[in-house]
């Protein structure tokens, strides 16, 4: 079927347009506007605005952590109104997967990313991401607590004994990419150590949280994996812990590498509290190292329930717990902590916080390499994020919003001062074009011809925050799966998957690995296409070569 | 387990009334039980993941509501977690790193038989300095576990001991004095000294022998020894592929089991969706009871119109209107379960594979036979 979105303004940053015009698709795909062909189907889009689907690159959705987090606050689950039939199954059931997909899809994301899933727990994660529906989803494997990983370090085995077994990793998992929390300092945690930074020893091991960073982002690196390896650094929340984001954007060293959540490491030792914004100066060093990409974890006020892989983090923020509640969970590798929290606009800290996060996205002046993220749901749930476009859109609107937090807080940042609104362009390349970049994936992200028909559209209505919550339009694959807000039809997207080459004598190695410390079968953690109960649930993205 | 003579060739078949009837026949029959029901209750759900997906799936369709046989059981240890704190660990890491074991309560073999080989007996990680593993048993009541060459030191016997014990211990940590018990005050300072040093100790329980408030004890005596050393908790799951359904139920509903669907959303409420009261007190007027593991009966004793998915077809002419016999997950199909080796969910490929019937197929069978509903199921 040809279908036509017609005479909307085309923001479409990655084919560098953005003009009023029309959109084709036919067969779940886009295509350029056929000479003489009748479309079967227009949509009018006039006054409208028309971008490709959304990218959430970092998004706690699936996994054995986050099901902990579920099950853990049955109150926050009431759905905010009457009991009523849903139109769709589950679809308002608080924090599920369907109605995870259906928050997604209604805001006009079609692709979204769990970032931490423990290469054990990955049948768990998948099967989560299958019952969530319209969108599609991926995951990246949580390595660098490992004792595989680390002993290979420990016995200075070579870069291809690691590069092999991270291979061996992307490819049981069924994963997009790797991400490392805290390197080293779970492992530590279990050993009793209570802080870990970027060059302290793993014990036993005798590896530094530095040295699993640049192993884990050189094997990365060499097998060609789109995504450089996605680093949550050491000294999660702690004041002062600028220096080790500053050391590890520096550790970087001209190869790629994405920091995650880059607010939660955006702070100094300035002030009255010992607790000042330091993301000018962490933006300024973003700024400079062109082989760093970012996303931003923004605060915003309310309640949430952080859930981390980093143990040691959430170990140390128990006490924090708002309602008094928590699950710290030590896992094979790296486990978890769920630690609810409750972030007000009246606390000095909480305030400079939401700072930090603002700052970072306005300081930051290539929308290619900052991503946009609350790190959902640590920071806030994914749900906010309406609210953080019109933050980033009008300086005005954040004018109010600093004029009613605590003072001493707004004191130790820079927001005040800062006057960038961010265009519509802008917002399509940080959630567009620039996280499809950032994936490899040359089908999504943009509305050229060839792309995957993922497509937002918007009223382009002056409460960007309105706006931004409801599109007016949202096609998925080509299907229409929202309109005026509302969730059309229930479909299913796939899991997007790298399988980079690997020498299969690492398989042997882990078959006797598990065997011999836990007398297991190395291939307990398989996910099968079979075991998920939705046809083709993969897609493979290619690596380099 | 073997069938006891139960042949495959009698799996994928079903029974109306007692009588031997076709599939169709009996989906068809079940389909038209459950659509005529005002408040029908999914229970037993002893099942593996797909079966869970349907069964919770079929329930939100109907407006009815989810139990499981050992939600009871579940919902001890959860509500540690929904109200307290928990510090947990998984039997593979307990198996590499644990120095110092505190095995609690009675029957621990009977919830996990491979307790001792796996974790107790198993050679500790290379990352583990001194290779000992040391074990004592907190009231473990006449049968208790037992290591293949070492002795387990018992402190209490009788489980009916332990919340007292279990207090007294949490106070000595804690530097407090406490009363007379049958435990002497030496054994039980002995025992607070061993476990503060431990470097990374575990404790074992199953809430199948502890109270909740005992659970929250010991949860809480976990967390205090945390403040100097390291220490978790090993809860060990219920049967009947309990703690997989737990997760399938969280992620779909964000509830556990004993969730209704009845007024639209899902709603969780441990004591108006037990399908026990649901049943006894008439509230629920048709019954889907779903034990795919083993024959377990449904454990009410009202009569009413009830579908059975029963892993075993003998008693086929008794309570149930509608009987299927479907295979066992991992035995006769290949199936995503909790593994009590790992504590994950994990796809096992099926032992003796043949062609019964799986619950999600059952469940797809009866669907069919609804009301037409545009809702995707």
């Amino acid at each position: 079927m040809l279908t036509c979105i017609q005479s909307g303004r085309v923001i479409d940053p990655a084919n560098r347009r953005d003009e009023v015009g029309d959109v084709w698709m036919h067969d779940g795909r886009i295509v350029d506007a056929p000479q003489g062909a009748k479309a079967d189907q227009t949509f009018d889009a006039t006054g409208k605005i028309v971008m490709a689907g959304a990218i959430d690159i970092h998004s706690h959705i699936a996994g054995a952590n986050e099901n902990m987090g579920r099950l853990m606050r049955p109150e926050m689950h009431h759905p905010g109104h009457e009991a009523a039939p849903v139109p769709f199954p589950f679809s308002d059931a608080v924090s599920s997967t369907f109605a995870t997909g259906c928050r997604y899809a209604e805001m006009g994301f079609t692709f979204v990313v769990e970032p931490a899933v423990a290469p054990r727990q990955a049948l768990q994660a998948h099967l989560e991401l299958a019952d969530i529906p319209i969108i599609d989803k991926a995951t990246l494997a949580v390595l660098g607590n490992d004792d595989f990983l680390l002993d290979l370090m420990r016995k200075r085995e070579s870069p291809d004994a690691v590069r092999n077994y991270v291979a061996w990793t992307l490819a049981t998992s069924r994963s997009l990419g790797i991400k490392v929390v805290n390197p080293g300092g779970a492992a530590a945690f279990k050993a009793n150590a209570r802080a870990f930074g970027l060059d302290d020893i793993v014990p036993f091991y005798g590896v530094s949280s530095r040295a699993i960073v640049k192993a884990l982002q050189r094997a990365v690196h060499e097998l060609g994996v789109p995504h450089p390896l996605h680093v949550h650094c050491n000294n999660l929340g702690l004041a002062g812990n600028v220096d080790t984001a500053l050391a590890t954007i520096a550790a970087a060293e001209g190869l790629p590498l994405h920091l995650a959540h880059l607010q939660f490491y955006g702070y100094g030792r300035e002030g009255e509290c010992g607790f000042s914004s330091a993301g000018a100066r962490l933006a300024e060093a973003v700024n400079g190292a062109k082989s760093v990409t970012v996303d931003v974890g923004q605060v915003m006020f309310g309640d949430t329930v952080t859930i981390s892989s980093d143990v040691l983090r959430q170990f140390n923020a128990r006490q924090q717990a708002r309602p008094r509640k928590w699950a710290i969970i030590e896992g094979d590798g790296n486990g978890g902590g769920i630690v609810p929290y409750r972030y007000r606009a009246d606390d000095f800290y909480n305030a400079v916080q939401w700072a930090v996060g603002l700052e970072l996205f306005l300081l930051i002046d290539d929308p290619w390499r900052v991503f946009f993220t609350t790190d959902h749901p640590n920071g806030a749930p994914f749900t906010a994020y309406p609210d953080i476009f019109a933050l980033l859109m009008s300086h005005e609107l954040r004018a109010q919003w600093i004029s009613s937090l605590p003072a001493a807080a707004m004191e130790v940042t820079t927001l005040a001062s800062i006057r960038r609104e961010y265009t519509f362009n802008e917002i399509a390349t940080m959630t567009r074009a620039a996280p499809a970049k950032l994936f490899g994936l040359s089908d999504r992200g943009h509305l050229g011809a060839g792309a995957v028909a993922d497509i937002a559209v918007y009223e382009n209505d002056n409460d960007r925050a309105k706006m931004f919550r409801s599109a007016a339009l949202v096609f998925k694959g080509g299907d229409l799966v929202v309109r005026d807000g509302n969730i059309t039809q229930y479909r299913f997207g796939r899991a997007l998957t790298v399988r980079p080459g690997q020498d299969r004598a690492i398989e042997r190695r882990l078959a006797d690995y598990y065997d011999a410390r836990y007398g297991l079968r190395h291939d307990f953690m398989k996910v099968p296409d079979n075991a998920l109960g939705r046809p083709d649930p993969f897609e493979l993205v290619p690596c380099a070569d | 387990m073997d069938r006891g003579g139960i042949d495959h060739a009698g799996v994928g078949r079903a029974w109306i009334d007692g009588r031997p009837a076709t599939l169709d026949a009996a989906a068809a029959e079940a389909g038209r039980l459950l659509a005529d029901s005002r408040l029908p209750v999914i229970a037993g759900l002893g099942t593996d993941v797909a079966g869970a997906r349907a069964a919770i799936a079929l329930a939100e369709r109907l407006g009815g509501a989810v139990d499981h046989m050992h939600a009871g059981q579940l919902l001890r240890d959860l509500d540690i977690v929904r109200e307290a704190r928990v510090m947990l660990t998984t039997p593979n890491e307990a198996r590499v790193r644990a120095d110092t074991v505190l095995l609690v309560g009675p029957d621990l073999s009977v919830a996990w038989p491979d307790l001792a080989p796996r974790l107790l007996d198993a050679p500790m990680g290379h990352e583990v300095v001194d290779g000992a593993r040391h074990v004592f048993a907190l009231c473990p009541g006449r049968s208790p576990v037992k290591r293949a060459r070492e002795t387990i030191e018992a402190i209490g016997r009788n489980a009916g001991e332990l919340p007292d014990v279990l207090a007294a211990l949490r106070a000595r940590l804690a530097g407090r004095p406490v009363g007379k018990l049958s435990v002497s005050a030496k054994r039980l300072d002995a025992l607070a000294t061993a476990l503060q040093a431990a470097r990374f100790g575990v404790v074992v329980w199953s809430s199948a022998s502890l109270d909740a408030l005992s659970i929250e004890m010991l949860c809480g005596l976990v967390a205090d020894l945390n403040a100097r050393t390291r220490f978790s908790g090993l809860p060990l799951a219920p049967a009947d592929n309990a703690a997989g359904v737990l997760q399938v139920c969280g992620w779909m509903t964000g509830f556990p089991m004993r969730t209704g669907f009845g007024r639209g959303s899902s709603e969780h409420d441990p004591w108006r969706f037990d399908a026990v009261r649901m049943v006894e007190s008439g509230e629920a007027d048709c019954a889907l009871w779903i034990s795919a593991y083993r024959s377990a009966p449904p454990p009410w004793t009202r009569k009413l119109p009830t579908i059975v998915l029963g892993a075993v077809d003998v008693d086929a002419s008794n309570a149930s209107h509608v009987h299927i016999a479907v295979g066992r997950p991992s035995i006769d199909h290949d199936a995503v379960e909790y593994l009590a080796a790992t504590g994950t969910l994990a796809a096992i490929v099926a032992s003796k594979k043949n062609d019964s019937l799986s619950v999600a197929d059952a469940i797809g069978r009866i669907a069919a036979h609804l009301r037409p509903d545009d809702r995707p199921c």
